[in-house]
């Protein structure tokens, strides 16, 4: 190997394993807790891409007293000068990743719980499907808008770190912000599951009619919890919009649901530490096959489709082969079970003795 | 108007088979996409590879391989599932992994097929084919994608109608569809005739996209993927169950498709590319007011109640 | 005393089958009281009617709260739920991948923890938990399951998935429960016990049931009062006595 660029690798495939996880923890919860079969989780993505690239690009543009309508930030101009004026000041640029953060959750969350209306009372062929065509909408929708580039997207998306002088500086500093984000995605995500509304919607999983006839308002668990996890997802977007420093329809396919999906099957359905597990492997894989594929030369049949052709195929095979995945779900852990199991082991060793 | 004809006869040599296989098998599936393209492909492989200009060779081939292709789907992962008492769900998502192994399964045969003729098989244009006539009616020149179109459809679906309707085997498929346990106990192979439905249903739908090649402007590995919307409204409108409300729904679709869209863009200048926003619309009003309770689930739950006072 | 529950002429037609046809019933607080007839009688298809899953095509439940008599037919099954009325079902639609105590756990409606803010906070609802594992212990020890707290239920035996059913119905505090079969399938002792259980609830807590039950002997020990289906009609009601030799209940029942 010559010249391999060890912590060049780590930091690219740690964020990308960040962004991934936040996206594959969220899909675990709607998904693998509380039965929602999400195949749209790329249109909460794309939202939060977007929204993060339209925003970021057009104030700093504006706040620089450029005239947007005659230079748009996706015109040629408009991308030179978004390279000149994007990355020097510091507090403007994180001020608009805290913007679009907060923008992003909000209306990835609401477009999730807008989207819930029409799914509430199918079955999952037919919100997987509803779903799955809305990711293909927007796509179609951002192809023809010409605002957000069209088929071009946006590019040169000022960083929040772009004012750092040294390039590893930035990409350390930004990969800490990505680790940021996912720890507290887990944290959050960890508490709702491991509660009484955790239990509640392994109870709409399974068997959804008879937790109605419980009482529980399922229409509204599904919908909190759609907003909630597309909330994540738009961060996790905005995430990737910085990362990427550029936007375009074509990377918002279905097959990046479905490297999610991939991700929580392997890992285990309705286990979290599984789906960074299964995020782990997977950005692994991805991104050591994207350092190798330049040493491969031309090669007959593309790399990346290999790639995908894997991924598809792991998710039939690990359902085939081990259908639970590498880490199986398990009971929630509150502190009223964890009490009763102390008190009747006790009374177990009382009798044996 | 003749898109519209057109369309709709495409949309339900389709749609059918989807429906079928769901009633008879209990298994929505993604792959459905794979079918459609796969038999596009097959017929594109034909020509530019063999070099050969016959419909019927290529819908032929087509359907057994793609037939083939869906036994096999069935044979290898759905029964084990299913027999291991998985939910809809996780067969659903099984299928899903299919789909998208499959869509570049098919790329990977496009770089091949590219590496050995240098054509470029990702973006094949359309195919003529001399084993189809011109035909010109009552003033109306038709064109040769109509006429195929016409008669493989009329074709398949008279076969469809009358295996369904006229024969054993139609009789041991319905009967599965309605009562899988009762039929089991009667003595149909339900095994059997679980794999011959996915073997026509996946050879007709192949067929669909063998005509569809003499038509399409531009055949690429997406073909089935960018139909999967219209396929799967025209079904959901069926409910997944009824045969004859998913003709009706064919009829529907392509009339919005092909007339709604023409009229909005004339008044409102929507642009063409918009047409899936129309179908989507079509999906989502479906889905809330005539929610197909009957397939896979269902809430009993209501927005608008009746008869309840305060 | 007055009525709980009130059913007017309540029809449910599916197709061409008349299910409920007609049917007119009340349940008097503090009642504990039998629903029988043959299969397909539509016994449970006027629990589907009551607790909101069917709306009927005829007719009009009434259901007290307060002190006055309210319509609750064509709520959804969530609302009646919470308006007091718990039911059972017939085959036992437990949540699979939960432990038994979890099934338990889930029942009470409106828990703290429940809330989306207020899960993040273990403090806010732990109390209110334990308080809930306590009962559902109680619960488990009362009928000899308690060895089987974390068990999955497809460990259990089928006697033991109807016990938990009801158990889980029996969580939740309401005014009125509407027990679909309880004693199916379960050993005779056992079932004993589990009357015995109703109808001191019912003694102590002032509580409603309405109870489907095909085991006859024994319910008919327990109950103050019974009707009886028959294609989706009422074919007779009155002291378990008088239902018992009433010829039109034999006829019904030994199938003419």
């Amino acid at each position: 190997m010559i010249g391999f660029d060890v912590v060049g690798f780590l930091v690219s495939w740690l964020t990308l394993f960040g962004i991934y996880s936040i996206l594959s923890i969220s899909l675990n919860v709607e998904s693998g807790v509380a039965g929602i079969t999400n195949f749209g989780k790329v249109v909460f993505y794309g939202i939060g891409a977007y929204m993060s690239a339209a925003i970021t690009t057009y104030l700093i543009l504006i706040l620089n007293g450029v005239d947007v309508d005659k230079t748009p930030p996706y015109n040629v101009n408009g991308v030179i000068l978004l390279g000149q004026l994007g990355n020097k000041d510091p507090l403007l640029n994180l001020g608009l990743l805290v913007l679009s953060l907060i923008l992003a959750f909000v209306i990835a969350g609401l477009v999730g719980y807008l989207l819930t209306y029409p799914i509430l009372r199918v079955g999952p062929a037919f919100v997987g499907f509803t779903l799955l065509s809305s990711g293909e909408l927007l796509r179609i929708f951002l192809l023809h808008y010409e605002p957000v580039g069209a088929s071009k997207g946006l590019m040169a998306i000022p960083t929040p770190f772009g004012w750092m002088p040294d390039s590893r500086a930035r990409d350390i500093a930004y990969l800490g912000l990505v680790l940021g984000f996912l720890a507290l995605t887990y944290v959050i995500t960890n508490k709702l599951v491991n509660s009484p509304l955790g239990r509640t919607l392994k109870a709409v999983r399974d068997d959804e009619i008879a937790a109605l006839c419980l009482g529980k308002h399922v229409p509204r668990i599904k919908a909190t919890i759609l907003f909630t996890g597309s909330g994540f997802t738009g961060v996790a977007g905005v995430l990737l919009a910085y990362y990427l420093t550029s936007v375009n329809p074509n990377m918002f396919v279905p097959a990046v649901t479905f490297n999610a999906w991939a991700m929580i099957i392997l890992g285990g359905f309705g286990n979290l530490r599984g789906s960074l597990l299964g995020a782990a492997v997977i950005t692994f894989v991805d991104r050591v096959l994207t350092f190798v594929t330049p040493y491969l030369g031309v090669t007959v049949i593309s790399p990346d489709y290999l790639r995908w052709v894997i991924v598809g195929l792991l998710i039939v095979v690990v359902l085939l082969v081990n259908p639970k995945g590498l880490l199986p779900e398990r009971p929630i852990k509150t502190p009223a079970t964890k009490e009763v199991w102390k008190e009747l082991q006790g009374e177990a060793s009382e009798q044996r003795s | 108007m003749i898109n519209f004809v057109q369309y709709s006869f495409f949309y339900l040599i389709l749609a059918l088979p989807l429906t079928l296989s769901y009633r008879t098998t209990k298994v929505i599936n993604f792959a459905h996409a794979n079918f459609v393209t796969y038999g596009a492909y097959i017929a594109v492989f034909l020509h530019g590879i063999r070099g050969s200009n016959s419909m019927a060779l290529a819908a032929a081939l087509a359907f057994l391989i793609v037939g083939g292709i869906a036994v096999l789907n069935n044979i290898a992962v759905f029964t084990p599932l299913q027999r291991r008492g998985s939910s809809p769900a996780i067969l659903m998502i099984s299928s899903m992994g299919l789909w998208i192994a499959y869509k570049y399964v098919l790329y990977m045969l496009t770089d091949v097929a590219h590496f050995f003729t240098s054509k470029n098989f990702v973006s094949y244009g359309r195919i003529t084919y001399s084993d189809v006539p011109r035909m010109s009616m009552a003033g109306f020149d038709f064109s040769q994608a109509f006429v195929a179109g016409m008669i493989s459809s009329a074709l398949v679906l008279v076969a469809l109608y009358l295996t369904l309707e006229k024969t054993k085997v139609g009789r041991a498929m319905r009967a599965v569809a309605d009562n899988p346990t009762l039929a089991g106990i009667s003595g149909i192979p339900r095994g059997l005739i679980i794999n011959l439905t996915w073997f026509i249903c996946g050879g007709i739908v192949a067929v669909g996209g063998v005509i569809w090649t003499s038509f399409s402007g531009a055949i690429t590995p997406e073909a089935g993927d960018s139909m999967i919307l219209q396929i799967f409204t025209v079904g959901f409108i069926g409910g997944l169950v009824s045969l004859f409300r998913t003709s009706v729904g064919a009829v529907l679709i392509a009339g919005i498709e092909n007339i709604g869209i023409a009229f909005l863009n004339a008044y409102f200048s929507v642009p063409i590319s918009f047409k899936p926003f129309l179908t989507f619309a079509t999906l989502i009003t479906t889905l809330i007011l005539f929610p197909p309770l009957g397939a896979g689930g269902g809430l009993p739950y209501r927005f608008l109640r009746r008869g309840a006072r305060q | 005393m007055s009525n709980v529950l009130e059913v007017r002429d309540v029809a449910k037609y599916f197709g061409g089958v008349r299910a409920l046809d007609g049917v007119s019933l009340s349940v008097p607080e503090k009642g504990l009281i039998g629903l029988i007839g043959p299969n397909g009688s539509g016994k449970t298809t006027l629990f589907n009617v009551i607790t909101g899953f069917y709306v009927p095509d005829k007719g009009s439940v009434w259901f007290k709260e307060s002190e006055d008599m309210v319509r609750i037919d064509g709520l959804n099954p969530n609302e009646v739920f919470r308006r007091g009325i718990v039911r059972t079902f017939q085959i036992p639609r437990l949540f699979n991948s939960l432990t038994v105590l979890e099934n338990l756990l889930v029942t009470p409606p409106g828990q703290k923890g429940e809330s989306i803010t207020k899960a993040l906070f273990i403090k806010s609802w732990s109390d209110e938990e334990r308080e809930f594992a306590r009962r559902a212990i109680n619960l488990l020890r009362l009928f000899g399951m308690s060895r089987y707290v974390d068990s999955k239920i497809y460990e259990l035996s089928a006697a033991h998935i109807k016990m938990l059913e009801t158990m889980r119905g029996l969580m939740t505090p309401a005014k009125l429960y509407l027990l679909d079969e309880p004693a199916a399938g379960v050993d005779y002792p056992v079932a004993r016990e589990l009357f015995t259980y109703v109808r001191r609830l019912r003694e102590e807590q002032e509580l409603t049931f309405l109870i489907i039950e095909h085991r006859l002997e024994i319910l008919m020990e327990f109950v103050d009062y019974v009707y009886v289906l028959h294609n989706g009609k009422l074919l007779s009601e009155g002291r378990p006595q008088e239902v018992i030799s009433d010829p039109k209940v034999i006829e019904a029942y030994i199938g003419v």
